[in-house]
């Protein structure tokens, strides 16, 4: 007990010493692996809101929304609704009128109920939610409608056929951008860090010389600049943690409000995942790039 | 000589060779055997191989050809993550000291039984013993650069016996002493000796070797041209002109 509590008190007052005796280069490599972890959590983030975003849509897939304009009487709109329904490709026909398309565009979140109140008419048409068997079958079913003089013309339904695609594309793109620049930022950063290992072992060289001299075992003498190299990477990781912790429910209540039509949501849950992710990428930089700083040096 | 047959010596040398990466020749075909307790002065010219033998000794470098032995352990065998406990067998000192100039004499003492994982409960008792064994008590707080050269060479010395080793290697502890002060020194590595460890010293202090009369072993140009039990500085026939 008394010799592992000597190695353990020895390497971290040695860390910390090391940290703060060349304090310019150990605030650059916490500054680097802040940055990549920064990136890292961001990026997991978005993808995962761009994902909640396909997911939803997906399930709207299947829908879509016939406007009917306003001059349409109810009955035509009930014999048109009658008509719909007869199609074999068609599952359901549900009406929305007027009032129930305002009292669902209420429902939105972040949206200033006083904002509506001050239009003073209801500018939302009335509606028949289509449902259909298969989703290929959409695209005739939109160019069929659009036909109907009972429609509105502006715009007829809310069909869009690419905007999944878009989504998942922008997805892939983002994601793979992303890639990229994190797998260029950790490299940056293990290369800092081992050069701020390799500083401290220089400015360290004459204890290490008596260390070995007097016979220190090899991972005696090393452990103090892993430990140093860990300190690194949980100082960044600490600090990109705290921000993208505390930043993303905000982010996503504030780009609620620019987007009403997107479905965004906060998920706690992804989030703890994330940012634990992001403390053992930290805890992972830190030690491969204290391993790789230690590796050449004291081998003779 | 006594008619004592002598076990297995302590440092056993065995036809070695060592030949840096660069090709320069620093030892050939060099066989010495050096048994518990002895006292011996390894003299030469600067660059003859001295200080190569002694880092072969405690394997800072390893023999290109031949074999040592140390306390019976093959050092070309002996795997790396062993080296350690070899080391603290070997007490060491250099003419530059090696001391850490911002810990204190204790601390410096201290230091190399808390690297080693000693028993930190004993640490305090042993390094006042060792410190002193070397004649400086009452130093314990001073920082080496407020100590004399000969009181930081005995800081060194206290610092390498911390271990208790049965070998005491000295490369040139003179080196930077004035001749009272080396004299000091000297009286010190007796004392070590006499206590039963073995001291090899190499040295290009003509006067003490000549003075006092122990095994010497010369070294020029990596090969061992003299050993001497008794002997001095330089070989009898150069002696006499």
């Amino acid at each position: 007990m008394h010799r592992l509590w000597n190695r353990i008190d020895f390497a971290f007052s040695s860390a910390w010493q090391n940290f703060w005796r060349n304090a310019a280069v150990s605030v650059a490599s916490v500054l680097i692996v802040w940055v990549v972890l920064l990136a890292l959590g961001s990026l997991l983030l978005v993808l995962h809101s761009l994902d909640q975003i396909v997911a939803l849509e997906k399930t709207k897939a299947s829908a879509i929304s016939v406007y009917l304009a306003d001059t349409t009487p109810l009955s035509s709109a009930m014999d048109f609704k009658l008509h719909l329904e007869n199609d074999p490709r068609v599952t359901d026909v549900t009406y929305v009128s007027k009032d129930q398309a305002m009292a669902r565009f209420r429902q939105l979140p972040a949206l200033d109920p006083s904002v509506i109140d001050t239009l003073g008419t209801n500018p939302l048409p009335a509606s028949l939610d289509v449902t259909v068997k298969d989703i290929r079958d959409l695209a005739a079913i939109d160019q069929e409608v659009r036909n109907s003089p009972l429609v509105d013309k502006s715009p007829s339904t809310n069909y869009e056929p690419n905007v999944i695609d878009k989504i998942i594309l922008l997805a892939r793109v983002a994601g793979i951008a992303g890639l990229v620049l994190i797998i260029g930022l950790t490299g940056l950063s293990v290369f800092i860090i081992m050069l701020t290992i390799r500083t401290a072992i220089y400015l360290r060289r004459k204890e290490i010389e008596v260390m070995k001299l007097v016979g220190a075992t090899d991972w005696f003498v090393r452990w103090p600049f892993i430990v140093e190299g860990l300190i690194v990477g949980v100082a960044g990781a600490a600090v990109a943690v705290l921000i993208v912790g505390f930043g993303y429910r905000p982010a996503v209540i504030n780009l609620q409000s620019v987007l009403i039509f997107v479905p965004l949501a906060f998920d706690p849950v992804y989030l703890r995942i994330v940012l634990a992710a992001m403390l053992g990428f930290g805890l992972l930089l830190g030690s491969v790039g204290s391993y790789l700083g230690v590796r050449r040096f004291l081998k003779q | 000589m006594a008619a004592v047959v002598e076990a297995a010596p302590q440092i056993h040398l065995a036809h070695v060779e060592k030949t840096y990466p660069n090709g320069t020749v620093a030892l050939r075909d060099v066989t010495l055997d050096i048994p518990k307790q002895d006292f011996v002065f390894l003299v030469g010219p600067s660059g003859a191989g001295k200080s190569t033998l002694v880092r072969l000794l405690i394997r800072e470098e390893k023999v290109t050809a031949g074999t040592i032995q140390v306390e019976g352990q093959d050092l070309s065998r002996l795997k790396r993550r062993h080296l350690p406990y070899l080391r603290r067998k070997i007490g060491m000192v250099f003419q530059d000291f090696k001391l850490l100039p911002n810990l204190t004499v204790f601390q410096n003492v201290a230091f190399a039984l808390r690297v080693t994982e000693g028993a930190l409960r004993h640490l305090k008792p042993k390094v006042e013993e060792v410190l002193s064994i070397v004649g400086l008590e009452g130093k314990e707080t001073k920082f080496p650069e407020q100590l004399s050269g000969g009181e930081q060479q005995r800081v060194a010395i206290a610092r390498a016996l911390v271990h208790d080793p049965r070998i005491f290697l000295a490369d040139e502890p003179t080196g930077n002493l004035d001749p009272a002060t080396s004299w000091e020194i000297i009286q010190l590595l007796l004392q070590i000796n006499a206590r039963g460890t073995t001291v090899m010293m190499a040295t290009h202090n003509r006067e003490i070797v000549d003075v006092m009369r122990r095994r010497v072993v010369a070294i020029e140009g990596g090969q061992i041209v003299r050993d001497e039990d008794a002997g001095g500085y330089h070989a009898p026939a150069l002696e006499s002109h």
